[in-house]
Order: structure tokens, then C-alpha cells, then sequence
């Protein structure tokens, strides 16, 4: 057993940190006001190939490991939470589906064009009225000709008004509730898909969120995922169980970064003439942090290192994002509630942190499906 | 004992939500939260009903009422709307200070207006990094023989921008502190606002004080009687943020369940899931437990024998299930309890500002702690 990593990791972990310091972080606080995604970093993080991190080297991208991908996405959370949520989706839940289960010449015409940030990737699946339960979608892709015609909505969706497609889940046989649904590939002008609102959030301001509309939208056979009918639900459980274990990464990386936040303050703080960092109560809180950090990066790259080996059940994939997404609430509600008003005030990074980190517990399976999930692996 | 509210005190609390569900509308509540924008046109209507200083004497525009039926009025106003019933509890803060220590005049020039809807008045007392720290104070107060002129700065003041009148704490000749009240329009208050994520409708400043001239006349009680001033003031500001946070909880609890019962997914109502119904019965139990404990505090301030260990307690419970409570509630919401047009999102951030206001966990236990085992030798 190695609790290291690499030197290869080590050195890929420093390359990113440099990067991101350089091209992301004097993006942040101007994006997290305009409520936009930075769309020049598509193309600036593509030519370091930092956006689809496992498309293989004959797609463009670097051929990396999940383990690779998980110290990217940490190292990108901790200078922002809504960049990396544009980030990731581009390199994971938009192209995830084509990596697994796309032919050649949809790799070629999508994910290697994501990969080099020539094209930005949605996913979509959550629909108003389908959140937790993906099996309960409405949209539809009825045969039709060489095609599919897609009507439904989705909501939710990261990079939504900014991307130039989307891969979008809908009932092919809407009589088969579950196994009956498919993954297409939408272009953005498509006739029939529409942005139909742009969404105010939270937090994760810097990241893009629509609500999408297919009315009537024709997609070419080729543009369906797989070659037959039916299983993309089994598709979308693959990309899901990546995705899960990316938030353990997302988790670890704000948690270190309000850490890092949070330790200056502490230590230049004098409260009712004593030195905060003197406080007993404070130092238990602060090592709590770091336990809870420790833990959070150790259980993400566990997951990681199961899914490189082809090893990951969902379950393991569920324990990492539940286990991560809810310590990483403690961290930042302390964070915040000891710094008092001072926490509040629009500059500091903590309550950007909060508010960001407070969407973790719900996208890609809120904590109770997590536990939903875990429970029916228990064998009880 | 009697757990039961009086038949006045029921009338108070239906007035007050009758009130807050007719005039508190959710898209303007989004309106001014987005803009950061006080509800003016609802507070003047809420002063010509007499919400506002309900537990005024009547010759200062109250009608006489304890502090036990302004707690009612904000508990109510703040269940409706975390927002709007925020800024609308926090609007008079500064009454408490003149009516306990004030001079009749001061009473008739600040206090009356207040109730009117026709002046506002702050208090800004901190000057800690933090605001709410009053350990060191450095605003001075020189005595000249027409009045006082002010030096310093006071920070995280609440209503800032909005008031005409602040109630300052500084250093004069004598040891101790002076309660001054410093009006705007006589010039030499510069603020400087500042932009937070919660109670966007409570706008805080900075505030820097050159050469302010305040009249002899504006001093409340004597040279050097600060310290009781700040100490009533923390137990009303207390008590009144505790009622708030209890709104808050209740207002959240209230969405939940509407929510949870129109919601559906897996072919059921969120309602009929026994994880959800759980969640409902625990942020039902702490409400209860929570909202006894207010009550029994207001009780007590108003017969003028109100523990502030005690208050200390009820700020350190409400504060803690005010966060979870909040934080439930968004979890049921899913993905629309995050989104900023839904009527959940916006309770989290002012639930974090009262949640502050209320003070840290370590601070109000040290406090609790004191008075259960005795002061310990803090150098």
C-alpha cells in the first residue's frame, strides 16, 4: 500500500497549482460578480490540456488517470468553486458519456474539440420535475426518419447558455420507465433547443446555470449515444460514479482553501483582549479542520485510485461524495461563524466558500440518494 | 404558571401576520435583496399601524405594550419573510438606549419619530475588526463649552446609510464611557457602506467621525455611564435577534412542509418519505423548545428580571438550530433550494447574519461557562 503520491503526481499537482494561480485566480472575483463563466479559459486551459483530463492522447487530450484528474479538480476548487464547475463538467459529465460509449466520429467531432477547448460541453439530465428520481424524466426522442425528435425541458444545467452542445438524456421508449432512456448529443444551433432562462443562484456565481428547451428538436442517429435503444441509464450510472468521486475533490479543495483563509485570521485576531489563536475552544475547532481535510483528501483518492483499477462500485463512489459533501459543511460553517460579521462582507472568501460549498450536497445525488445508494449495496 | 398568550397578545401576533402575508411580497422581497434596498414603503405602513415600538409608552408613539409583544411582531414578521421582517425588526434598534436612559426630550426628538416612521437612529458602539467587540474604544469625546467633538470610527453598523442619528460609545475626561447621540445633518459622519451576502436589506457602514459637534443635550445619561447603556442594549438586541431567528426557523419549517407535500419524485410526495418526515420532526421539536425559551425570556425582560445567562443560553441554542434548521430546509428544496428565485435560498444568507449577530459558539459558552463555575483569571 502507497499513501503517496507519485513524482509524476507531485510534479502534475505543482504544474496545475502554477497555471490556475496565472490564468484563473485574477479571473475570480470579476466572474463571481458578473455572474458568468470566463469562456477564454476554454481555450487557455485546452492548450494545457487540462480540460479533459482521461480523453486519450489520440483525441487530444493527456490520457490521465481519475487520481490525476481529482488533484486538478482540487487544486482549480480551491481558487474557485464556480470555474471548476464549469471545468469539470466540460471534462467529465458532458464528455464522459462519448469517452465510454461514443463511435469514433463522435470523439473526433466533440470530445476532441472539448478536450482542446474549441467546443464547451453541458449535461443534461435533471428536468423540473426529475431531480433525485433520473428515471422519472419526461423528455422524449421519438424515432423519426434517421432520427430522433427531442421534446422535454431540463433544468439546472452547468454551462448551459455558454455551451456549443449539450449531452442531453430522454425516453427513446417512454413505456419502459428506466431502462428506456438514451443519451443524444444536441448541437447548440440545432432547430428547437433553446436556453430558456438563465439561473441566479447561491453561490458557484462564476459558473453558468440554464433551463434548456427542446421543442421538437431533430438529432441524426448518429448522434445517440451506443447503437441501440434503451441503457442509458446504465451509461449515465458510469458517468455518475466519476462525477461522485469528483466531489470529493471539489470537498478537499475549498476545505483547504478556507483553511488557508481562515489561519491568518486567527492568528492576527484579538477578541475581548486575547489572542483567538490562545482560545482553546478555537485550536479544537481548527484541529477538527485539519482531521477533517486529512480525511477528505485520503477517502477522495482512495475512490479514485478503485476507479483507475476498474474497481469503484457506485458504492464507493457514493461513500466518497456523501462522506466529503457533508464534512466540508462543518469546515465552512465554522469558518464563517467565527469570524463574525466580518464573515458576511462581500470580499471575503469565506462566504464565497460557504455559499459554494452548500451546493455540494445536492448535484449528481443529493446526500439522502447517496444514502439511498449505499444502503441497497449493504446486502440488509 | 401560565403557558397560554394572552387574548391582546394573540390579537398582536394575528395582526402582525395578517399584516406580513398581505404586504410582504415574495417578488419584491427577491427585488430588494437582489439591490440591496430597505422596504420603505412597508415600514411606513408598518409604523401607521403601530408595529413598530409597539412596547413604546403611548406618549412616545407605542401603545404601551411589553417587550414580549414586539418579540411576537418580529417572530411573526421574520417567519413571513426573512428578509423584509428583518429590516423591519432591526429599523428601531436604537430606541432601546433613550427610552431606559434618555432624557424626555431625547425621547420626543429620536424615539417618537421612530414609531412615526419618520426618522431612524442606529447604534455603533464597536469599533472591533468584527463590530460587535466593544473591549477597546477609541472614539474620543472632548468637552468644549458648547457640546462635545467627536474623533473616531465605529464599524459594521447596522443601518448605516439609512440613519439619521447614531448612539455612539467614546472616551471623555472621565474614566468610564459617554453615550452620545451624533445626528447626521449636523455634519462630520462619513460612511462608508458595506456589501455582505445576508439581510441585504439591513445596509451596514463604517462609520468616521471628524470634528462632529454633538450638543451637551445629546448625551445620554451622565459622563462615564456607557457600560450600562451597552449592557441593556446587548440584552434587548439579544432577546430581539433571538425572536428573529426564531421567525426564521419557523418561516423555514413553514416552506418545508408546503414544499415537501407539492413535491414529487419516485411517484411520491417528498411528505411521504419517512427520512423527510423525520427531518420535519426534528426541526418541529426544535422550534418548540426554542420558541418557550424566547417567550419565557420576554416574560421575564419585561417584569425586569430577565437572567442574561440565561438570554446568553437561548442565543447559543436558537443560533445553532437557526443554521440547521435553515440548512434542512434547503437540503429538501434540492436543487431549487439553491437557486436564488425560490423562496428558501434567500433565508440561509440572513440566517448567517443573525446567526453572526447572535454571537460565536466559543464566546457564548465562555460567557455561560463563567456563570456556571465561576470567572476564571482571564489575564
Amino acid at each position: 500500500m502507497f499513501f503517496e503520491l507519485n513524482d509524476e503526481q507531485n510534479a502534475f499537482r505543482n504544474r496545475v497549482q502554477e497555471i490556475y494561480e496565472r490564468e484563473v485566480s485574477p479571473l475570480v472575483e470579476e466572474y463571481e460578480r458578473k455572474e458568468s463563466f470566463p469562456v477564454q479559459l476554454f481555450r487557455i486551459l485546452g492548450g494545457e490540456h487540462l480540460l479533459c483530463l482521461r480523453c486519450p492522447k489520440e483525441y487530444g487530450g493527456p490520457g490521465l488517470d481519475k487520481i490525476s484528474e481529482c488533484i486538478a479538480v482540487e487544486e482549480l476548487n480551491r481558487i474557485c468553486v464556480g470555474i471548476g464547475a464549469g471545468i469539470m463538467v466540460q471534462g467529465g459529465l458532458a464528455t464522459d458519456p462519448i469517452l465510454h460509449y461514443g463511435s469514433d466520429e463522435l470523439k473526433r467531432n466533440y470530445l476532441a474539440p472539448a478536450a482542446r477547448g474549441d467546443k464547451i460541453g453541458a449535461f443534461a439530465l435533471t428536468e423540473p420535475d426529475a431531480g433525485s428520481d433520473a428515471s422519472g424524466i419526461r423528455t422524449t426522442a421519438l424515432k423519426q426518419g434517421n432520427g430522433y425528435r427531442l421534446n422535454g425541458s431540463k433544468t439546472f444545467i452547468t454551462n448551459g447558455t455558454i455551451c456549443d452542445f449539450v449531452t442531453v438524456a430522454a425516453y427513446t421508449d417512454p413505456t419502459k420507465r428506466g431502462t428506456g432512456i438514451n443519451l443524444f448529443i444536441v448541437n447548440r444551433d440545432d432547430l428547437g433547443f433553446s436556453v430558456t432562462k438563465k439561473l441566479e443562484k447561491l453561490g458557484n456565481h462564476s459558473s453558468d446555470t440554464a433551463e434548456l428547451a427542446f421543442d421538437d428538436c431533430f438529432v441524426p442517429k448518429e448522434r445517440m449515444l451506443g447503437e441501440q435503444e434503451g441503457g442509458g441509464l446504465a451509461q449515465l450510472e458510469e458517468t455518475l460514479k466519476s462525477g461522485r468521486i469528483t466531489y470529493g475533490a471539489r470537498s478537499t479543495g475549498v476545505g483547504q482553501a478556507t483553511f488557508d483563509a481562515l489561519i491568518p485570521y486567527i492568528k492576527r485576531t484579538q477578541r475581548h483582549g486575547e489572542p483567538l489563536r490562545r482560545s482553546q475552544a478555537i485550536r479544537f475547532v481548527l484541529a477538527e479542520m485539519a482531521m477533517s481535510i486529512e480525511v477528505m483528501r485520503y477517502v477522495t483518492y482512495r475512490g479514485a485510485w478503485l476507479y483507475d483499477q476498474g474497481l469503484a462500485s457506485m458504492k464507493d463512489a457514493s461513500v466518497v461524495k456523501l462522506f466529503c459533501t457533508e464534512s466540508i459543511q462543518r469546515i465552512v460553517q465554522k469558518a464563517m461563524a467565527i469570524q463574525k460579521n466580518i464573515g458576511l462582507v462581500k470580499e471575503n472568501p469565506i462566504q464565497r466558500f460557504l455559499r459554494d460549498a452548500r451546493l455540494f450536497k445536492i448535484p449528481e445525488g443529493t446526500s439522502e440518494i447517496q444514502h439511498l445508494v449505499i444502503s441497497r449495496e449493504l446486502g440488509v | 404558571m401560565d403557558f397560554e398568550l394572552s387574548t391582546e397578545q394573540k390579537d398582536v401576533q394575528g395582526a402582525a401576520m395578517e399584516f406580513a402575508q398581505g404586504e410582504f411580497d415574495p417578488d419584491l422581497a427577491l427585488e430588494l435583496d437582489r439591490n440591496g434596498q430597505f422596504p420603505e414603503s412597508i415600514w411606513k405602513k408598518a409604523c401607521q399601524l403601530g408595529f413598530i415600538g409597539i412596547h413604546y409608552p403611548e406618549e412616545f408613539g407605542g401603545q404601551g405594550l411589553g417587550l414580549f409583544e414586539n418579540v411576537l411582531i418580529i417572530e411573526a414578521f421574520c417567519r413571513v419573510d426573512s428578509g423584509i421582517g428583518s429590516a423591519l425588526s432591526m429599523v428601531d434598534i436604537g430606541s432601546e438606549v433613550i427610552l431606559k436612559f434618555g432624557s424626555h426630550e431625547q425621547k420626543m426628538n429620536f424615539v417618537l419619530p421612530l414609531a412615526k416612521g419618520k426618522k431612524r437612529l442606529s447604534i455603533a458602539f464597536a469599533e472591533s475588526e468584527d463590530g460587535r467587540d466593544i473591549s477597546s474604544i477609541l472614539t474620543t469625546a472632548e468637552r468644549r463649552s458648547e457640546g462635545y467633538l467627536i474623533h473616531g470610527r465605529k464599524r459594521f453598523v447596522l443601518n448605516a446609510s439609512l440613519s439619521n442619528a447614531f448612539i455612539i460609545l467614546c472616551k471623555g475626561s472621565k474614566e468610564g464611557w459617554t453615550t452620545l447621540i451624533v445626528e447626521r445633518e449636523n455634519g462630520g459622519v462619513e460612511i462608508h457602506p458595506i456589501e455582505k451576502m445576508g439581510l441585504r436589506m439591513v445596509p451596514f457602514g463604517d462609520l468616521y467621525f471628524k470634528e462632529v459637534r454633538v450638543p451637551f443635550e445629546n448625551r445620554v445619561g451622565g459622563e462615564g455611564e456607557g457600560i450600562a447603556h451597552v449592557n441593556h442594549c446587548h440584552q434587548v438586541m439579544g432577546l430581539r435577534s433571538v425572536a428573529q431567528a426564531l421567525g426564521m426557523v419557523e418561516g423555514a419549517l413553514d416552506r418545508t412542509i408546503k414544499y415537501s407535500k407539492q413535491r414529487e419524485q419516485f411517484g411520491r410526495k417528498l411528505s411521504e418519505f419517512q427520512v423527510i418526515q423525520h427531518k420535519v420532526a426534528d426541526m418541529a421539536v426544535s422550534i418548540e423548545v426554542a420558541r418557550w425559551f424566547t417567550y419565557k425570556l420576554a416574560t421575564e425582560f419585561d417584569q425586569e428580571r430577565m437572567d442574561s445567562g440565561f438570554l446568553t443560553m437561548a442565543q447559543l441554542d436558537v443560533g445553532r438550530k437557526l443554521i440547521s434548521i435553515v440548512d434542512e430546509a434547503v437540503q429538501i428544496f434540492g436543487g431549487y433550494g439553491y437557486m436564488a428565485d425560490q423562496a428558501i435560498e434567500h433565508y440561509f444568507r440572513d440566517a448567517w447574519a443573525i446567526a453572526v449577530e447572535l454571537g460565536t459558539e466559543e464566546e457564548l459558552k465562555d460567557v455561560i461557562a463563567d456563570g456556571l463555575l465561576g470567572p476564571f483569571n482571564k489575564k
